[in-house]
């Protein structure tokens, strides 16, 4: 089945972070896809809505392509030889999984700011320990991604 | 979705921000549900979970009850 704008759009995200191993910019996009960069911003508009990606407020830039985030945060994130950002804990041990590799998290007690690092394959946790907390209930999630 | 030492320190952080306390789930059942969660996100044909996805997922790993809940 063709892909539609919006999925071509989604997988050159995809496509370009792990090629340069940043979020791509609506400029790039643009560049990559052929098209004016309005279409672009319009897609991305589109995917945010479908909660596909997050965008920035103020620049319509992305954000967040789960679990991948485009700005620095306190999850750190080395697998496949790169260094990446997550948006949270959760995140942080999805992109070695969304990369099918072994990786390591790279963040601290939210609490105190002590050191910790884990480190995963597959679906297994090879070392590193700790509780995450989730504020907010499931259904609260996207009322505000940003703070979830 | 923050990552603490200890039960004790997650205390702490929701009295220091006024935070009411959430849910929480070990590194090791985060690990698995970040795996079942993501694993296919490069999927070219990739899309959102269904709300019903999602809650076979929670529900696999123990996360249960209303604050789990998508609906």
């Amino acid at each position: 089945m063709e892909l539609t704008f919006d999925q071509q759009v989604r997988n050159k995200v995809y496509e370009l972070l792990l090629a340069s191993g940043q979020l791509p910019s609506i400029a790039e996009l643009s560049s990559n896809l052929s098209c004016a960069t309005e279409e672009i911003r319009t897609s991305l508009r589109n995917l945010h809505a479908g909660k596909a990606l997050v965008l920035m407020p103020e620049s319509g830039e992305i954000l967040m392509a789960n679990p991948w985030s485009a700005v620095p945060t306190s999850y750190a994130v080395e697998a496949g030889g790169k260094s990446w950002w997550a948006n949270c804990a959760w995140d942080a041990l999805a992109i070695p999984a969304a990369m099918g590799v072994r990786g390591k998290m790279i963040t601290s007690c939210a609490c105190c700011g002590e050191a910790m690092t884990a480190e995963v394959e597959s679906r297994q946790l090879l070392g590193g320990e700790g509780i995450v907390h989730i504020a907010l209930p499931a259904k609260q999630w996207w009322n505000n991604i940003f703070f979830t | 979705m923050l990552l603490f030492r200890s039960e004790e320190h997650i205390e702490l952080w929701c009295e220091q921000w006024h935070q009411s306390r959430g849910g929480t789930m070990s590194l090791d059942t985060c690990a698995k549900l970040a795996f079942d969660w993501y694993h296919d996100r490069l999927n070219p044909n990739g899309r959102r979970k269904t709300p019903e996805e999602a809650k076979g997922i929670f529900d696999a790993l123990g996360l249960s009850g209303a604050f789990w809940s998508l609906t």
